[in-house]
């Protein structure tokens, strides 16, 4: 009896391992690149030119590991989402960026209007 | 000669093959010129740290070559490095931004500091040259006094000449003593500020009417043109003879015609001519 309850145990034991082996992708972290991607959006990514580019980059990294998730190919799928990661980052960068120095030109431009406004000699670059 | 032709043929197929697999993939290749864009531009000075970790993952990429120059890993590392290389020089270039931002807001403000000095120096000038004209006036205005009669009317300050003095009997050419006191009339006016003037001549009742318009006329214009030769702005003089008809006293007796006998300087309150004439 002792020895039936065992190999109820192993047999279960086993065919759980092969559903988890079979039955689903292998688990990969997604959770940097898609954090990168929402931030990139949340930055008005989309909005600009040049991050545009590398959001979009990092959305079709992300499905493309997805795809090699499923069909098995883990380290592949962990590697590309390194890529979908560092798209996404590098669209944040720019979108901030591009944001920066609007200000910029902006707060220069300030200055040089009120010098002018009050026939202040401009500042020499 | 057909098997060395073929020998060498399979040599150099060879040798094709073996510098296809040292060739670096398209990702290492933009890794490398993005590294070198980004670290001889302004991210080693403004961010170092960005720098140092494209730099690393560069170093990655390159040993991933070494180790396996095929492979989805040397690709994807080089990829990575390639868009960290980026990011140090986007991150550069915001930091650059962020500086010219700070470097224009404090010009702003100490442009602004700049304005508020600047007025209030200004009007520290304008006020001590008020005061200052105000004091020729009022000084201008006693001189005067001291050389004939003046009076405050609503049409303005009027000197008031006597004929007399400044003409022979019935000329219009001022005497020399006339001359005299005409100049210092006209220096007085000149320390203030230039106004409009309207010199008035007025005759007594003897003779015709029209003579002594006439007469009034031609010694308003004889006052007027030695003013002028003084330096008195010819376009602020106005000359007009009034004749006989506003006499400032009976014409009975000689005292009274004595009296009607006058050039009036009548200087406008106005001070809108200031600055508008030439001399």
């Amino acid at each position: 009896m002792r020895h039936v309850h065992i190999a109820t145990w192993a047999g279960s034991m086993l065919l759980a391992a092969v559903m988890a082996g079979c039955g689903s992708s292998p688990a990969v972290d997604r959770e940097a690149s898609t954090s990168a991607i929402r931030a990139a959006e949340e930055s008005g990514a989309s909005k600009v030119p040049s991050a545009s580019l590398y959001l979009q980059l990092a959305k079709e990294g992300l499905e493309s590991a997805k795809v090699l998730a499923d069909q098995g190919d883990k380290e592949e799928a962990e590697s590309m989402l390194e890529r979908a990661q560092a798209d996404g980052e590098l669209a944040v960068a720019l979108s901030r960026g591009d944001a920066d120095r609007t200000e910029a030109t902006q707060a220069i431009e300030r200055v040089r209007k009120l010098r002018q406004d009050n026939q202040l000699p401009q500042e020499r670059k | 000669m057909k098997t060395m032709t073929y020998l060498m043929s399979i040599a150099f197929a060879g040798l094709l093959v073996g510098c296809a697999a040292t060739m670096p993939p398209p990702e290492l290749v933009s890794a490398r010129e993005a590294y070198q864009q980004a670290s001889t531009g302004q991210a080693a000075q403004l961010v170092p740290a960005e720098l140092h970790k494209a730099q690393e993952a560069l170093t990655l990429a390159e040993k991933a070559f070494q180790d396996d120059p095929k492979s989805f890993r040397t690709r994807d590392l080089a990829y990575v490095a390639d868009r960290k290389a980026k990011m140090a020089e986007a991150l550069a270039t915001t930091a650059a931004g962020n500086a010219a931002k700070a470097k224009a807001d404090k010009e702003y403000q100490a442009s602004q500091t700049e304005i508020v000095k600047n007025s209030a120096e200004q009007l520290a000038v304008e006020q001590k040259a008020r005061v200052e004209a105000e004091r020729k006036t009022a000084e201008a205005e006693a001189n005067l006094a001291t050389l004939a009669a003046v009076k405050e009317e609503a049409r303005g300050l009027v000197i008031t000449l006597s004929g007399s003095v400044l003409f022979a009997s019935n000329k219009s050419e001022l005497l020399p003593a006339a001359q005299d006191r005409l100049k210092q009339v006209t220096d007085a006016l000149l320390a203030t500020k230039e106004r409009r003037l309207t010199i008035e001549g007025h005759t007594d009742a003897l003779g015709s009417s029209s003579h002594n318009l006439k007469l009034s006329q031609d010694r308003a214009e004889s006052v007027r043109s030695f003013m002028i030769s003084r330096g008195y702005p010819g376009e602020l003089i106005r000359a007009q003879g009034m004749g006989e008809d506003k006499p400032v006293a009976g014409n009975t007796n000689a005292e009274e015609r004595a009296n009607n006998r006058r050039v009036e300087i009548i200087v406008d309150r106005d001070t809108s001519n200031q600055g508008s004439m030439t001399k």
